[in-house]
Parts: C-alpha cells; sequence; structure tokens
C-alpha cells in the first residue's frame, strides 16, 4: 500500500551500513584489547636476572629459587637458561630470527621466571630487592598500565560511538517514517474513516524501518567480517606475540550485536516517527 | 440506528453547521439528505461517521454515543458503516479488487472470505471484468461503483453515500442511485445526500431531509 523510492531507499540501507560498520570496527577494537588486556593481566609476570656468578653455580641457584617461590604471592618460579631464551626469541621473531645467527655468541641471559599474583607485585618486588645475588628484575606493569590506559580509550570511544550511532539512527529513521506518512496521508486517512486500528496502520511503518536498519545492518557486518578478516591475516605474521582473541568468535560476536543493536533501533526509531506524527 | 436529540455543530470559526438536528433512521430504511451547498448535509454525515462530533445535543450511531474520548467505538462503529466518499478516496497504483479489499483487510475474514465479498460486490456493481484494471484508468462513474463496492463488500448494516452522483448525467446517476437503493435489506439503511432532488425515487425512499443553512426539515414519505 506505501508509496515508497526505491533509490531514497538503497541511499538509506547504505547510509545506515556505513555508520554500523563504524560502529562494528570501534566495538571490535574494543573487544580485542580487552581480550589483550585480560590475557596479559593473566600472564602476570617477573623476569629476575641474577649475578652471573650465581647462576653458573648449579646448588645456589636451586637455593635461591626456592627462596624465591617463598615470597608470598609467587605463584611458581623457574629458572630459564641461556638455550632456553634463545630458543624463545627465536620463536617470537619467526621468518626474522636468522638475524639471531649475526651473534656469535648466545647474548641472552639465563633469568628467573615468576608467576605472581598481580595484586602482590609491589610487595614481591620489595622481597626480591632485598635478596642478594639479584642484579635486575623486569615486570610488565608499564606494559599493563599502558594497555589499561588504551583499553579505557577505546571504552570511552565506544561507549560516545554506540550513543551517537544509537541517536543518529533514530533521528535519521523516525524521519524517514514522517516522511513516508506524510507522502501517505491521503491513504492513511482513508483506512482510518474506513475503521482500520492504528496497529494496522502501523505495521508497514515498522516494517519499513526494520528493513532499512537491518539491511544497513547485514551490510555493515558483511564489511566488518571481511575487514576483520583482513586485519587478522596482516597482523598475525609481524605481530604474533599479541594475544588476539579467536578471530570466529570476535567475528561472531559483532554480528550478534550489530544485528540485534540495528533492529531494535529500527523498530524504536520507527515508533517514535509514527507516534510523532500521531501527536502532530 | 441513528438518534439525533438537539444536535449542534459549530466550527472552531463560529460557524454554525448545524443548529438544533433532530432525526431518527431506523433499520431498512431509504433516507435522502437533500439541500444547496453549504446547507449541512457533508456536516451532517461527518457527525455520523465520528470525523466530527456534536458541539451540543446527543447523538447515538448504532448505539455508539458520538462524542469524543470514545475513540475504540468510533472505530468500531467505522468497520460496519459503509462509507462512499464524495471524493471516492481510492489508492491510486493498486487494482480496483485491492481497492475493495482495502476495506476489510484488518477484519477477522479469512482470505477465502475476503476473496467472495470482493467478487460478490464487483458483480453488484457491474465491474467484475475490471477487477484488475488500475483504478486511476477508471472514468468517474467506474470510480464511483469500485468506492461503492468497497463500501459494501464488507457487509455493513449502514451505508452513507456523500454526493454519490456528483457530476454524473441524468442516466448514469440514476443508475448509481439504484444500485445504492438495491442494498436496502430489513436490517440495511442507506442515507444519501444529494443536491439533485428531481432523481430521488419517490417510491423508493421512506424519508426526504431538507435542509437549510444547518436547519432541517422532513418528509416522511412511503
Amino acid at each position: 500500500m506505501l508509496r515508497r523510492n526505491v533509490f531514497s531507499t538503497a541511499l538509506t540501507i547504505f547510509s545506515m551500513g556505513l555508520i554500523f560498520y563504524i560502529l562494528a570496527m570501534i566495538l571490535s577494537g574494543w573487544w580485542v584489547s580487552s581480550h589483550v588486556v585480560t590475557v596479559v593481566q593473566g600472564e602476570a609476570e617477573l623476569n629476575v636476572y641474577l649475578d652471573e656468578t650465581l647462576v653458573s653455580t648449579g646448588p645456589d641457584v636451586l637455593q635461591m629459587i626456592e627462596r624465591i617461590e617463598g615470597i608470598e604471592g609467587v605463584r611458581a618460579a623457574r629458572l630459564v637458561d641461556k638455550e632456553e631464551a634463545y630458543q624463545r626469541m627465536a620463536e617470537i621473531l619467526g621468518k626474522e630470527a636468522n638475524v639471531l645467527e649475526r651473534f656469535e655468541d648466545n647474548p641472552f641471559s639465563a633469568f628467573v621466571e615468576l608467576k605472581i599474583d598481580l595484586e602482590e607485585l609491589d610487595p614481591i618486588l620489595e622481597a626480591l630487592s632485598q635478596l642478594e645475588g639479584v642484579e635486575y628484575i623486569r615486570d610488565n606493569r608499564e606494559v599493563l598500565d599502558r594497555l589499561h590506559q588504551i583499553a579505557g580509550v577505546l571504552s570511552l570511544i565506544g561507549l560516545l560511538v554506540v550513543v551517537a550511532v544509537g541517536v543518529a539512527t533514530l533521528v535519521i529513521i523516525s524521519h524517514i517514517i514522517r516522511l513516508g506518512i506524510a507522502n501517505n496521508k491521503e491513504q492513511i486517512n482513508t483506512l482510518r474513516l474506513l475503521g482500520a486500528p492504528e496497529r494496522f496502520i502501523a505495521t508497514p511503518f515498522l516494517v519499513e524501518g526494520l528493513v532499512l536498519t537491518l539491511g544497513g545492518g547485514m551490510l555493515a557486518v558483511a564489511l566488518a567480517a571481511g575487514s576483520i578478516n583482513f586485519l587478522y591475516a596482516q597482523l598475525a605474521g609481524p605481530l604474533p606475540f599479541i594475544p588476539l582473541p579467536p578471530r570466529e568468535g570476535l567475528v561472531a560476536g559483532t554480528v550478534i550485536v550489530v544485528l540485534s543493536l540495528s533492529a531494535v533501533l529500527g523498530i524504536v526509531g520507527s515508533l517514535l516517527g509514527f507516534v510523532s506524527d500521531l501527536g502532530a | 440506528m441513528i438518534e439525533a436529540k438537539g444536535v449542534c455543530l459549530r466550527f472552531p470559526n463560529g460557524t454554525m453547521a448545524l443548529n438544533e438536528i433532530d432525526l431518527q433512521v431506523k433499520p431498512g430504511e431509504m433516507v435522502y439528505v437533500t439541500g444547496p451547498s453549504g446547507s449541512g448535509k457533508t456536516s451532517l454525515l461527518k457527525l455520523f461517521m465520528g470525523i466530527e462530533y456534536p458541539t451540543s445535543g446527543s447523538l447515538t450511531v448504532l448505539v455508539q454515543p458520538m462524542i469524543k474520548g470514545q475513540t475504540e467505538g468510533i472505530r468500531h462503529l467505522r468497520t460496519i458503516i459503509g462509507p462512499v466518499f464524495q471524493e471516492f478516496k481510492l489508492i491510486d497504483g493498486r487494482t480496483v479488487v485491492e481497492n475493495v479489499k482495502l476495506g476489510m483487510r484488518f477484519l477477522d475474514l479469512s482470505h477465502e472470505q475476503l476473496q467472495e465479498n470482493a467478487r460478490d460486490a464487483l458483480q453488484k456493481v457491474g465491474l467484475e471484468h475490471k477487477a484488475l484494471s488500475l483504478v486511476e484508468n477508471l472514468s468517474w462513474g467506474e470510480s464511483q461503483r469500485v468506492a461503492i463496492a468497497r463500501a459494501v463488500a464488507r457487509k455493513p448494516v449502514l451505508i452513507l453515500a456523500d454526493e454519490p452522483t456528483g457530476n454524473l448525467d441524468k442516466d448514469n446517476a440514476l443508475k448509481i442511485l439504484d444500485l445504492l437503493t438495491s442494498f436496502i435489506t430489513d436490517e440495511t439503511a442507506v442515507i444519501i445526500t444529494t443536491h439533485a432532488t428531481h432523481l430521488i425515487d419517490t417510491e423508493k425512499t421512506d424519508k426526504v431531509i431538507r435542509m437549510a443553512q444547518g436547519s432541517l426539515n422532513w418528509e416522511r414519505l412511503g
């Protein structure tokens, strides 16, 4: 019954798609950063570098490790010798590992790797600094703090984007519905004079709003899925040590959130447009 | 069926469209409302349909009090009335049969019942062969018959036709009036407004209401 302009509809779906695409990418970025922070937090560790003379003496090293394990908050401690340290770096470097062959000797030092409770970081550092034979302690606190900051900023940006997308979609859809009602005023009045209930009159407009936003949502998730797959392929090689969340889960989650949000916004926007026209 | 007592209708600009209207319409009656342009004929029909509400007095149509706020009751009333509007109010871009079905789509009818009612109505108005034609391709007389078909397809108990003869020549106008008259049954009343009093068939008419400047006189016939 309703008059529709096909070109206008296509344009609206395309615009909605771009808006939801931005939302999808921001949400994905927030998801990935949260995952990275969580994983890194779970891997909270300290690397304790001991005096070289101590390391070369087997029993002294074992004694030192026992003392370290006794510190409250230390969950586990083990010695990583020079060969293992070398192998670890080779794995991280992947295809670039051949750069290590330029060194005549193994450039890496042995260290004691500690798994700790993050909340006990400061007391553990204090206790370690008082141990004789501890030359240097490396923790990933700075990395964690930086990641927390980034995650916080992304969360804020994500929230602002969600709000902006929500408001923009509601305004656009309700305006389109009001225009649709204005274009079909005669028909709507005729239906009312024939006794049609308001839900019968409103249903085509609700469906129209839903189609516009869901169409845009589907376009957005298709673009987002392609973008995520592309980005993962690009990141996997150069940055293999970044603990990214599983790609399939990320894509599935993005699809569910974006499509659900687009459906809700479509229905609410249409209702707003219809109700505001009734009020006018 | 319709009971009006002391009904007045004053527009916001102060114009008194209807003044102290008293009338009754019973089931099965054929009623004409006549008078010159501006006499209040259309305003009277608008009151019966709930498009306007009496400023004073009381009006009941098919036991429904016609007062503001009775939204659901008046909406239901409109589903058992068959209106034939002066401007037809057909939906362009849709076929004849789609327009006829329009008035029934929100009623509790099965798909088969919908089809049957539409087919019967088009048969009665003689437009079955035009069922799939677009309404904008019809003549004035054919459009009027489609509007009548839409009104009668839902089997109303009250048919209200506002100036159905319009600009038709005498022969076609008489055909339209005959067509509307044919829908009278013991339970169904028909009210027609027209300024063409010479076309009224007094043998088939129960009442003629003459309106002038918002007031009425009426003449009982038969």
